[in-house]
């Protein structure tokens, strides 16, 4: 057996190289349903209509990215349209699942009291809050 | 053929009175927030924080944070009632109210200040712990905190009030 062993010790090691190799080669370029599934999508001069907690919201953009299913990205202008609210902003960020919209960017806000200018939003849908930061200045008619 | 032209002078000055007085009755407020600002609109509310302005054709008031609540009338929202907390300075032309808490109430439209209240005019300044600001009827009631307690009242020598 150690005769053996001695005789073809280099056609073994040559055997399990070859092999890890062809390991190394399947798997490298296997498709990966991973990436697949995350590849982006992009439309430009988008506008589309969501069903949310305020109802039929109206949603467009200059390009709008899908993420995944549930997330999409409102790139450039923007603007987010029910018969509660008018959001026209910047590089908006949508996740339909949680019912959550924000941007970091200036954005302005007309509802049936006034107009509210910010410097960015976080809209909660399912609990009909809307968080502004930074300086916010809110323009009502009385 | 005068009387008739008269006639029609009269109502287009009514019409265009009514559209004074129209535009006056949806007279103009403004919340500034130095933080942020949320917009409750389950629970009808605006709460600003931070270096916080609010202003309408009364008065203007500043303050740490401010709630303002407000309702729907004929398809629009009109502020009832602004609460205003911390450091409260309220101008109402030539006075200035000063306070821990404030609280606006559009229906009688009146100011309540608690807390280390003051009022401040060009002649007079009065302290004490609560003030009631009546601004339709242009009384202003102070109290003490309790029987023991003053209202100090500090006058110029040249005061009329």
């Amino acid at each position: 057996m150690s005769k053996f062993l001695r005789e073809n010790v280099f056609n073994i090691l040559i055997f399990l190289l070859l092999s890890i190799q062809a390991f190394m080669y399947y798997y490298d370029n296997r498709p990966s349903s991973k990436i697949f599934s995350q590849k982006s999508m992009s439309v430009e001069n988008f506008s589309s209509i969501v069903l949310g907690k305020s109802g039929l919201t109206k949603i467009g953009s200059e390009k709008l990215n899908k993420i995944d299913e549930d997330n999409f990205f409102l790139q450039g202008k923007s603007y987010l349209e029910n018969n509660e609210y008018k959001i026209y902003g910047e590089d908006i960020s949508i996740n339909l699942n949680e019912d959550i919209s924000h941007s970091k960017k200036s954005v302005q806000v007309i509802n049936s009291m006034g107009t509210l200018d910010a410097k960015g939003f976080r809209n909660i849908d399912s609990e009909g809050k809307i968080y502004f930061d930074g300086i916010v200045i809110f323009k009502s008619h009385d | 053929m005068v009387l008739l032209s008269l006639k029609v002078m009269i109502k287009v000055i009514f019409f265009i009175f009514s559209l004074f007085l129209y535009s006056n009755a949806y007279s103009e407020s403004t919340v500034k927030a130095g933080d942020s600002l949320i917009w409750d609109s389950e629970n009808q509310s605006y709460t600003a924080t931070g270096s916080v302005e609010f202003s309408n054709d009364t008065f203007i008031a500043f303050s740490e944070k401010m709630i303002a609540k407000y309702v729907e009338q004929g398809g629009k929202e009109l502020f009832t009632v602004v609460e205003l907390f911390k450091n409260v300075r309220i101008e109402l032309k030539d006075e200035i109210f000063q306070g821990d808490y404030a609280i606006y109430t559009r229906d009688d439209n009146t100011i309540k200040l608690t807390g280390d209240v003051s009022i401040q005019s060009p002649t007079r300044l009065l302290t004490g712990h609560e003030l009631i600001a009546d601004i339709d009827n242009n009384k202003r009631i102070l109290n003490s905190a309790n029987d023991e307690s003053l209202v100090e009242v500090l006058l110029e020598n040249n005061a009329n009030n």
